[in-house]
């Protein structure tokens, strides 16, 4: 089909700007568009200006160093931009594609180039640019900015890490010394009171023989009570060290001392104290503390028995995963958990409105558990009676 | 070492002649801006080219911005590849600054090169007080911009120029997708060491035996930077080519080649 198309009339109405140069650069043939955006005449352009003229000196030293370099050895250049500067000295953008025609022989005879105004596009650009900087460098400030957070983050986790080592080895220190001044002060107070009420009995009494049996129960006990102040003394000394020793323990004897001490009380409340260490007989254990222990919970049975039936007590050793475990049974008022249960290794905690309770001994008794590792648990019925469960330490592999 | 610095400069070597030729390109493009002039010089020289750090294929991440703050940085490099690859009487070529940084090689290394050629040399770009070098720093400026908005700081490659038709008997076999791919971040940071610098002192300096090529018609490097260059080196001798632009050895290589022959006989 014939179209009719006039190629001259539509070169010139071409809605881009089109020109034609020479190897050197001169232009030598344009269309309408381009003299519309250079801004210049037919006779001041062909056969007279080159491209370079159009442009600015910053632009020249570009075509010189890359576009010119680029197109000579491609062949062809697209989407290059450049500011054109109109003969009225005004200035906009334009993208500029090239294409270098030759003869058949590859010589360079023309160079084609096409070039059309970019200005709202250039303006969008911009923007476009000064965002992308403006992101860059806050990124980058929030980099170091996180560097230097991740930085002083470290810096207190360690802080922290050293804080929580020497707080455990205060509260280590705490313990240490907290069960020391209840030792000092509870263990000495079984033994005297024992004494005290030795001395009664001996001031009434008028029998001889009753008198010399009497003085030799207060021998005994003077002489717990000796002991018991020589390991405080002791302890005294090794206060210093890090770790508590574990002396060489028969659970036997240590019961039987115990026993001894609270002969009195034992007698008094006609309680029927029984034991059964076989399964586990020994351990390595601080003296001080496990006698503490025994002394602590066998009195707190005999003082909280039940008025209505006789004291049962029982103490055995069990082996428990590998933990050796002490058992203290009774059948007296029992405790009850619920109301009381959190309270009830507490300092200063009574749950009985019973004269001689001073609240004390359950706290110091735990105290010296936990110090050394161990665990202490209780189960309890009201007048039923309390289970006092505890691990006293973990054995290496059996 | 002479692997890391074949991966570092894209260095390639052409020819089969005893005699070394260094040709370093100027700014703006890579080696492949020599394409029209190695293959006459193949028979009788080992020709060495490279990509200057931060251009063409050399190796991006070798780009420390410090070292490359001045041409001394390129000059060093220049001279680590010819003990790299035990030239001696070397002629080096330098187009644009490279003339330069040709230059700052041969003064820490004079007794290396044998001969120097310069095509299109400056050393100083803008103006100064008697000295015309042609630009204001509003054109250097003007040039910043112009980078950047050719690169648009989106991506870090040019579009790929593809090669036009295969009818070139000079080329080699293997064709180029993409010639002068330039990171922009540092084609800027190269720009501004480039045009900003100030070489003069250092003409004076030099003792190599020196050709200087002019183009005729120059708006990078005029006729007048030409003879400033031309006066200020001793043992220089100045050759006007008969071309226009700043790049003779891409617009006219067969004068470029004659010009070199006749001074290298």
């Amino acid at each position: 089909m014939n179209y009719n198309i006039d190629y001259k009339e539509l070169y010139h109405s071409l809605p881009s700007g089109y020109f034609c140069s020479l190897p050197n650069g001169t232009i030598v043939a344009s269309n309408k568009k381009f003299f519309d955006l250079t801004g210049y005449t037919r006779e001041e352009v062909i056969g007279k200006k080159k491209f370079t003229d159009f442009l600015s000196l910053g632009g020249k030293i570009y075509f010189e160093n890359v576009y010119s370099q680029a197109l000579k050895l491609g062949g062809t250049l697209e989407e290059i931009n450049f500011d054109i500067v109109k003969k009225d000295g005004t200035k906009f953008p334009i993208l500029i594609n090239s294409v270098e025609i030759k003869d058949s022989n590859g010589l360079h005879l023309f160079t084609q180039s096409v070039a059309f105004n970019i200005s709202q596009r250039k303006k969008y650009e911009k923007e476009l640019l000064i965002a992308k900087r403006k992101a860059n460098d806050l990124s980058n400030e929030l980099i170091d900015v996180n560097k230097e957070l991740l930085s002083r983050a470290e810096l207190i986790l360690n802080q922290k890490l050293q804080l929580e080592e020497f707080n455990q080895h205060l509260e280590n220190k705490n313990r240490q010394l907290s069960s020391f001044a209840h030792i000092a002060s509870h263990n000495l107070r079984a033994p005297v009171s024992n004494l005290l009420a030795l001395k009664d009995f001996y001031n009434e009494s008028t029998d001889l023989d009753a008198k010399a049996m009497l003085f030799s129960k207060v021998e005994l006990v003077i002489d717990h009570l000796n002991e018991t102040l020589n390991e405080l003394i002791e302890s005294v000394k090794i206060q210093g060290n890090k770790d508590i020793t574990h002396d060489p323990i028969i659970f036997d004897c240590v019961f039987d001392k115990t026993r001894e001490i609270l002969d009195n009380q034992i007698f008094d409340s006609k309680a029927i104290v029984t034991s059964n260490f076989s399964e586990v007989p020994n351990i390595e254990y601080p003296k001080l503390y496990i006698e503490s222990i025994m002394l602590n919970l066998l009195s707190n049975s005999i003082r909280y028995r039940s008025p209505d039936r006789i004291a049962n007590i029982h103490f055995c050793t069990e082996m428990n995963n590998n933990e050796i475990t002490l058992i203290a049974r009774d059948n007296g008022l029992g405790i009850d958990l619920q109301k009381h249960g959190h309270k009830l290794f507490g300092l200063s905690n009574t749950f009985h409105n019973h004269p001689d309770s001073k609240g004390v001994g359950l706290y110091m008794t735990k105290t010296q558990i936990e110090a050394i590792g161990g665990s202490i648990a209780v189960e309890s019925e009201v007048d039923k009676g309390t289970t006092f469960t505890i691990a006293l330490k973990k054995i290496a592999g059996a | 070492m002479l692997k890391e610095l074949t991966a570092r400069n894209n260095i390639t070597i052409h020819g089969t002649g005893s005699k070394s030729m260094f040709l370093i390109h100027g700014y703006g493009c890579d080696q492949n801006m020599w394409r029209f002039i190695t293959p006459q010089f193949k028979r009788d020289y080992k020709i060495i080219l490279i990509d200057l750090v931060g251009s063409g294929k050399s190796d991006e991440d070798s780009y420390d911005y410090e070292k490359y703050s001045s041409l001394d940085g390129y000059a060093d490099d220049v001279i680590e590849i010819c003990d790299a690859l035990n030239l001696k009487d070397v002629c080096i070529v330098g187009h644009s600054v490279s003339a330069m940084i040709c230059t700052l090689a041969a003064m820490k290394r004079p007794s290396l090169f044998k001969k120097l050629i310069m095509i299109c040399p400056s050393p100083r770009y803008i103006n100064g007080d008697d000295y015309f070098g042609g630009f204001s720093q509003n054109d250097i400026d003007d040039l910043m911009e112009t980078l950047d908005s050719n690169y648009l700081g989106w991506s870090s490659a040019m579009a790929p120029v593809i090669m036009g038709n295969a009818d070139r008997p000079e080329l080699a076999a293997e064709l180029e997708e993409s010639f002068c791919q330039n990171n922009p971040e540092i084609a800027r940071h190269f720009a501004k060491v480039t045009f900003l610098g100030d070489n003069r002192s250092d003409l004076k300096k030099l003792t190599t035996d020196t050709l200087i090529l002019q183009s005729q018609d120059d708006a990078i490097a005029s006729m007048k930077v030409g003879r400033f260059v031309h006066d200020n080196i001793s043992n220089s001798k100045l050759v006007i080519l008969e071309t226009i632009g700043h790049c003779p050895h891409l617009s006219g290589p067969d004068q470029t080649i004659d010009a070199m022959k006749e001074y290298l006989r």
